[in-house]
């Protein structure tokens, strides 16, 4: 015989094929605590769950269905009729399974329940991920204001030591040189030394230098913030985002963070989406019949896929995105750190795709 | 006062709901007494159902007790009202994605008891399926955004009973800033007839420039 074990935000139902109430077994009468199981239930069986389940198992029932895949469950069926039956019938199954006695007293339940929830989503959102996603923007803006500068200390230094330009291709490296030695005869590394005798370029005055020197120093300041803020985000991954900082590294988590508008969000993401995320432009240009659709979006950062040859990326991406997806919910649901744990999986599990014949 | 739909009252050319926390304002509405009762002044510059009341609307299908799914309930200008008229027994779900006003209903619906916050996007109706108890009665939807017809078409889907009515405010700037006002609500309502019939609609100007309500019913 069969069961269907439904979660919902007064208690556990379970209903059978022909949508008969078999058993049900409260949540506990407090708002908060009933939000937080029904969140719960996602991603581990509660003892709710666990209760009607073994007093029916009693009653000589086999086959336990649930809408979620999680440990203790055998058969999932999400989204089946009898799921759906119950999540239509809350307030009708409450009041015939006595959980409550009248309508209005699970109004006041319910009110109270929404309430505490949307709080909680509230500071969430405001306190913690949006702080990520705002630094993730400001790093973006960073990054584009240091590339425009880069430019043009490129272009500027280049009037006096042309050659230096394309033998320094690291911006960082060029604008240390420039703010350090200021005046090419004065230039000492190992990668120019050859090129400053027959440089083509012109002589200039001392304060001409002297203001390129100023300006790319400028630079190396922006650079230094660059990094503060990046170890910023990261003490904040730490706190907020600890399993996922773990799977994605600080530079890809925060932007999984931003782009899929917080961490609420990607926590409900399929893996197959997250896989996705970043790529919305050219999924968009697939879907109006332009381009090719595409397979990943900014998952490729991750250093697992980008060291790996072309005919295993997919096959990587795939891996990557369903260990994130794990490690956002985790994060999410405020449950313990297992980031270890999950990284060391995935670089075991990305060996053998490493090694397998495509 | 006379009642003009079930909780609605009219005197002197403004609609009233009865107060259901007497001696407590919500936007700063007038309040009024009438054979021991109290009322709230609904405002029909500052609530879109009023704008139709005032325009002279003959659907208005809420009634004590019901269920509604308000899609874009904002700080609860309008929500406060449909709380008086379906009381205790009532339920409003009332989703909003902007936890800024949904910050400011909060209290309103700790003190009602009968309106349930709820932080989400109403593109993503499976984000808040969990805590929408049973199939509504009515689904309102005032979200000023280019998609609003699918947004409506797909709540009303998932959560509205069969036979149950649908309202929505359209805002022809939202959907379309080039074509006249009338063009974007034929090719709106052309949408929605094919989801469910038709009973009214109503233009809300001037109180509520280039804005359509429509009230249909589920098939
Ligand atoms: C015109 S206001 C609603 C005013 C409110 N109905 C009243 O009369 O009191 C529109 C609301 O829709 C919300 N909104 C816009 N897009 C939304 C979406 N996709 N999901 C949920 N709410 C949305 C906005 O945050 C805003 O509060």
């Amino acid at each position: 015989m069969r069961a269907y074990i439904v979660s919902t935000i007064v208690g556990v139902f379970a209903v059978d094929e022909n949508n008969r109430l078999l058993s049900s077994k409260a949540f506990p009468k407090e708002p908060r605590e009933a939000a937080e199981k029904l969140k719960l239930s996602e991603i581990e069986m509660l003892d709710e769950e666990r209760f009607v389940r073994d007093v029916l198992g009693k009653k000589g029932f086999r086959e336990f269905i649930f809408g979620y895949r999680k440990a203790g469950v055998k058969h999932v069926e999400p989204n089946s009729p009898a799921e759906q039956f119950v999540k239509d019938n809350v307030r009708k199954l409450a009041v015939d399974a006595k959980i409550f006695s009248n309508p209005a007293d699970l109004n006041q339940f319910l009110t109270k329940a929404t309430i505490e929830l949307a709080k909680v989503h509230i500071k969430k959102s405001i306190q913690r991920d949006s702080l990520v996603v705002q630094a993730n923007g400001a790093l973006e803006d960073l990054d584009k204001s240091i590339n425009i500068y880069m430019e043009r200390l490129r272009e500027w230094y280049g009037l006096h030591f042309p050659e230096m330009d394309r033998a320094v291709s690291g911006h960082e490296k060029f604008a240390t040189l420039v703010a350090k030695f200021g005046d090419r005869e004065n230039v000492t590394d190992a990668d120019v030394e050859g090129l400053k005798k027959n440089s083509m370029g012109a002589d200039l005055e001392d304060e001409d230098i002297r203001m390129m020197q100023s300006f790319a120093g400028k630079i190396l300041e922006m650079y230094k913030l660059r990094e503060d803020m990046v170890s910023y985000v990261e003490g904040i991954l730490k706190k907020v985002a600890p399993n996922l900082l773990d799977v994605a590294g600080v530079s890809l988590a925060m932007r999984m963070i931003a782009k899929s508008g917080g961490l609420a969000r990607l926590s409900r993401m399929p893996s197959s989406t997250i896989q996705l995320i970043g790529a919305e432009k050219a999924l968009f240009r697939f879907l109006k019949g332009k381009g090719r659709s595409p397979r990943h979006g900014i998952i490729f950062g991750h250093p697992l896929i980008q060291g790996a040859r072309d005919e295993h990326r997919g096959k990587l991406a795939r891996l990557v995105a369903s260990k994130m997806s794990i490690a956002a919910k985790l994060d999410f649901y405020g449950k313990e750190y297992r980031g270890d744990k999950l990284k060391k999986e995935l670089t075991e599990k990305a060996k053998t795709i490493v090694s397998s014949k495509a | 006062m006379n009642r003009i739909f079930d909780g609605v009252f009219v005197d002197r050319g403004d609609f009233f709901t009865r107060n259901m926390v007497p001696g407590r304002r919500v936007y700063g509405e007038d309040l009024a007494r009438s054979q021991g009762i109290e009322y709230r002044r609904w405002d029909f510059t500052r609530s879109k159902p009023a704008a139709a009341l005032k325009n002279g609307i003959r659907n208005f299908p809420l009634h004590e007790g019901m269920k509604i799914l308000y899609l874009g309930v904002a700080s609860g200008t309008t929500a406060s009202h449909f709380s008086d008229i379906v009381g205790l027994e009532g339920m409003i779900y009332g989703v909003d994605i902007s936890q800024r006003v949904l910050r400011q209903i909060i209290p309103i619906a700790e003190e009602r008891g009968n309106i349930a916050p709820i932080l989400g996007d109403t593109r993503k109706p499976e984000e808040y399926a969990g805590l929408i108890l049973e199939k509504v009665d009515l689904v309102f939807e005032d979200v000023a955004s280019d998609d609003q017809i699918p947004i409506l078409i797909r709540n009303c889907d998932k959560f509205l009973r069969s036979g149950g009515f649908a309202m929505i405010a359209i805002k022809s700037q939202s959907i379309d800033v080039v074509k006249s006002p009338k063009e974007v609500y034929r090719e709106c309502v052309g949408e929605l007839e094919k989801n469910f019939e038709i009973l009214e609609k109503v233009e809300l100007d001037p109180h509520e420039k280039h804005h359509l309500m429509v009230v249909m019913r589920k098939k």
